[in-house]
């Protein structure tokens, strides 16, 4: 009988692949973040409204995941940025191997910003290293306050949140209170935005706070 | 969900152990799990089945060990359990983020001959 000392990260795999590609967007200085959320929370509609707010600025590209079709890229592409869609045929999160033959059609040398919209579900994404420097996470007023709480690993692990649709809040149960506490509970240094896509409200505030991640990024390479 | 997913990663792992140590037969596969990982443990056991079918790793014993989740206190060092809703330390009631363990999904240990 063998006993073999293994003590290996199970997703050892997918973190190296990781680990790789964020050296390359560490030393081109890309600013990039890992969209999450469920289906219909509106990740696609903020990632529009980001574009729109800062593409003049920040050179912009999108890696789309989802299991099928090319809906999400066709609309971001009407914005004239780049992107990339990832289908991934029924699995239930992207992983940093598709991120990898993602990377093989992206422009890098001239990047400023790289979003990587996830695969709508609010378990398995958190999982998976996307060599993403920030987790972002959009929810909307109508999937209900007690989100946070019923699925606290996407939350705990985000380094801000959208909250969407905040137009629509009257004509829901929506306690923002509760909501406010709850998600502090478990992340009290998440950072908070209340946005209406559809109304354009709250997109200025969080384009701010993006473009001045972005440009950290952009100075830290330019010390190296 | 990705308990599938999970397991394919494990058996990748095993497959090179069982090439460079030459085994005939697996007896015992140890992971350990920690509690923020959001892996399940029956399905994360129903995939072992699954994939195991018709490999030298088919009658293996799984052993699931968990890990409880902890954190540091960056203000006063001290080192304690935590949930999802309170990672509060008792010490000095600062609010930790510096999470320790609780996210690890570790292949430990096989046996075999």
């Amino acid at each position: 009988m063998k006993q073999i000392l293994i003590e290996k990260n199970i997703l050892q795999n997918n973190d190296d692949i990781a680990s790789k590609n964020r050296q390359i967007l560490k030393d081109k200085g890309v600013f990039t973040i890992n969209l999450l959320g469920a289906p219909g929370g509106g990740k696609t509609s903020v990632l529009e409204q980001i574009i729109k707010n800062i593409k003049h600025n920040v050179d912009v590209t999108v890696i789309e995941g989802d299991l099928y079709t090319t809906k999400d890229a066709q609309r971001i592409e009407k914005h004239h940025v780049d992107v990339i869609q990832v289908n991934t045929g029924g699995a239930c999160h992207l992983d940093a191997s598709m991120i990898d033959q993602a990377f093989e059609h992206i422009d890098i040398n001239n990047l400023d910003f790289l979003v990587i919209e996830n695969v709508g579900n609010l378990v398995c994404p958190a999982s998976y290293d996307l060599s993403e420097d920030m987790k972002i996470t959009v929810m909307s007023v109508t999937e209900g306050n007690d989100k946070p709480l019923k699925y606290p690993a996407m939350f705990q692990r985000s380094n801000a949140l959208i909250l969407n649709k905040i137009d629509l809040i009257d004509s829901t149960d929506f306690d923002i209170e509760e909501f406010y506490k709850d998600v502090y509970s478990l992340n009290e240094n998440i950072k908070i935005f209340k946005v209406s896509c559809r109304e354009e409200r709250g997109i200025d505030e969080l384009c701010k706070y993006l473009e001045s991640q972005i440009n950290d990024k952009r100075r830290n390479k330019e010390f190296q | 969900m990705h308990e599938v997913a999970v397991m394919t990663e494990v058996f990748e792992i095993i497959n090179e152990n069982i090439k460079i140590y030459n085994l005939k037969k697996i007896d015992q596969i140890l992971l350990k799990i920690g509690e923020f990982t959001c892996v399940e443990e029956h399905a994360l056991r129903f995939s072992f089945e699954v994939i195991s079918k018709g490999t030298i790793c088919e009658n293996a014993k799984l052993i699931i060990q968990k890990v409880k989740a902890s954190a540091y206190c960056d203000n006063c060092g001290e080192t304690f359990y935590i949930c999802y809703t309170n990672k509060l330390c008792p010490k000095c009631n600062q609010f930790s983020s510096n999470i320790i363990t609780g996210y690890e999904l570790l292949l430990e240990k096989i046996e075999g001959e």
